[in-house]
C-alpha cells in the first residue's frame, strides 16, 4: 500500500504548465537550458524524502521586507501577501521554508549584479524567508514592486513580480517560481510569462487581489496559493 | 468543505531563479553537511568527504551564482522523514540538505559524510548523492544523481543509474581526487548544455 502510494506520487507535468524552453528574448536560456531530454527513472526513497527540520540549518522569521532594521518604513505601496502551500491533493504542506525575493518599488534589486539607474531604497532590502505553518499559511508584509527592463535588443520588460523559492516535504516537491499582479498590461508581454503555453496555468501564477474592505487602510492584500508538486506526508518536527 | 479541500491541484509552472538570487541567502556552513546548522557539533557518524567542481554552460564557458542543493542518505542510508521506515534509527545529527553557490569561475563545494546504499522494493541503491542545480536561464530546475567510484558492482545494479543509456553511465561517476588537506575529495563538473556525451545527463523531476 504505501509503495503504491509511492509510485503515483507524481504523474507527468501536464501539457502547457512546464515553460517551453528555450525562450526568445531570453540569451540565457540559448547557453543553459539541457539539449538532452531529462531522462525518466523509478523514484525511490532518495527522491521522495527530503530534511525535516530545514529551519535549523536555514534561519525563517523575516517575513516583514517593508520595515528595515532601521525602524523605516521602505517606499512604495504597502502590500500583504498570503496563501497556503499545498500539495496536489490540496493539503495543507506545513513547515514548507518559502523564500522570496523582490524588486523595489523603482523596479531595482539590491544585488550587486543590479547596477540599473534607478534608485535604491536605504530601507528595502526586498527578500526574506518565512515558514509556512499547521495550515501551510505563510504571510509576509512589503511593498508592491516595480517592472523592470531587460537590456537586450528587442527590449521588453518584467512587469512587477515577485520570485519565490519553496522548500517542501520532498525533493521532486522543490519549486522555484515567481508571483505576478492582476490586470498588468506587462503580464501579456512578458516572454517568461508567456513561456507557459496553457492560460489556465499562466492565471495561477497571477495573485488574487483581496477587497479593500477585507483588508483594511493599513495596506493592499493580496492572495496566492503555491501548489508544489506530489502527494506527500508531511516531515514531522 | 473536506471534498472541496482535497481536490485534484495542478502544480505551479517553474521559473528560473533570475539573476538576482539574494547573496545573504548563503551563509558560511550552508553547504557543509557534517553539521546540521553551523553553530552544531559534526556528526559523529559516517566518512566524512569533499565535493568540488565546476557548472559551466554551453562552449564550458562557467556560470557564476548557479545555486547548488544537495540531498542524501545518512551514513547507514536512512532518511530521517516519515517514508522511511526506518526513520527513528536515522542519524540524529545529520540532516541531509545543504546549499552550495557557485562562484565568479563556476566553482563549487559541499562538505558532507558518504550515504549508506539501502535496499528498497528488494533493489539495491548504490551511495548516491542527488543535486538540484538552478541558476539564470535555467527555466527550470535540473537534477541529477552522483555515484561513488569505489563502488562499482553496486552502481551497476543502481535502479536509477541503469535507467541511463549504458554508454552515458560514466558520466555520473565522481572522480577520485585523493586526499586534500587530510579529506577524502572528489570531484564533479556539470555542463548544463552541450553535445550528448559532455552534457550532463539530468533526470525528470
Ligand atoms: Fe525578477
Amino acid at each position: 500500500m504505501r509503495n503504491d502510494t509511492r509510485r503515483r506520487m507524481y504523474d507527468p507535468w501536464p501539457e502547457g504548465v512546464q515553460p517551453t524552453v528555450p525562450i526568445e528574448g531570453y540569451t540565457n536560456t540559448w547557453t543553459h537550458t539541457p539539449s538532452q531530454p531529462a531522462y525518466r527513472r523509478p523514484l525511490t526513497r532518495t527522491e521522495v524524502t527530503g530534511p525535516a527540520d530545514l529551519w535549523r540549518k536555514l534561519h525563517c522569521g523575516d517575513s516583514n521586507l517593508a520595515l528595515s532594521t532601521t525602524g523605516k518604513l521602505a517606499q512604495g505601496l504597502l502590500m500583504e501577501v498570503t496563501g497556503r502551500i499545498l500539495d496536489e491533493d490540496g493539503r495543507p504542506v506545513a513547515n514548507a521554508i518559502v523564500e522570496l525575493w523582490q524588486a523595489n518599488a523603482a523596479g531595482r534589486y539590491t544585488h550587486a549584479l543590479d547596477q540599473r539607474a534607478a534608485p535604491l531604497d536605504p530601507n528595502f532590502l526586498g527578500h526574506g524567508r518565512v515558514r509556512s505553518d499547521e495550515s501551510g499559511t505563510y504571510r509576509f508584509l512589503t511593498i508592491k514592486p516595480g517592472a523592470y527592463p531587460v537590456p537586450v535588443k528587442d527590449t521588453w520588460w518584467r512587469p512587477p513580480h515577485i520570485h519565490f523559492s519553496v522548500l517542501g516535504p520532498s525533493t521532486l516537491s522543490r519549486l522555484v517560481t515567481q508571483m505576478y499582479f492582476p490586470g498588468d498590461p506587462l503580464n501579456d508581454w512578458d516572454r517568461i510569462l508567456q513561456s507557459i503555453g496553457d492560460p489556465a496555468a499562466r492565471q495561477r501564477l497571477v495573485a488574487r487581489q483581496l477587497h479593500p474592505a477585507e483588508v483594511g487602510v493599513d495596506h493592499l492584500g493580496f492572495h496566492h496559493d503555491i501548489v508544489l508538486r506530489g502527494r506527500n506526508a508531511t516531515p514531522e518536527a | 468543505m473536506e471534498d472541496l479541500q482535497h481536490m485534484r491541484r495542478i502544480p505551479l509552472s517553474q521559473h528560473t531563479i533570475g539573476p538576482f538570487f539574494p547573496a545573504d541567502y548563503f551563509r558560511p556552513g550552508d553547504n557543509d553537511l557534517t553539521r546540521l546548522s553551523a553553530d552544531a557539533e559534526p556528526t559523529g557518524k559516517g566518512t566524512p568527504f569533499v565535493l568540488t567542481g565546476t557548472v559551466r554552460k554551453e562552449g564550458g564557458d562557467p556560470v557564476a551564482n548557479a545555486i547548488l542543493e544537495l540531498w542524501q542518505a545518512d551514513a547507514a542510508g536512512r532518511f530521517r522523514h516519515p517514508e522511511d521506515p526506518e526513520a527513528d534509527k536515522a542519524d540524529p545529527d545529520f540532516l541531509g540538505w545543504g546549499r552550495a553557490w557557485s562562484t565568479i569561475e563556476g566553482v563549487y563545494d559541499f562538505r558532507s559524510v558518504r550515504p549508506g546504499p539501502y535496499v528498497e522494493d528488494g533493489r539495491k541503491r548504490a551511495p548516491h548523492l542527488n543535486i538540484i542545480v538552478m541558476g539564470i536561464g535555467l527555466m527550470r530546475t535540473v537534477e541529477t544523481t552522483l555515484f561513488f567510484p569505489e563502488f562499482p558492482e553496486e552502481n551497476a545494479q543502481d535502479p536509477v543509474l541503469t535507467t541511463l543509456p549504458e554508454d552515458l553511465r560514466h558520466m555520473l561517476i565522481l572522480r577520485d581526487l585523493g586526499e586534500v588537506d587530510g579529506v577524502q575529495t572528489y570531484g564533479f563538473d556539470f555542463l548544463l548544455r552541450g553535445p550528448r556525451g559532455l552534457e550532463t545527463p539530468f533526470f525528470e523531476t
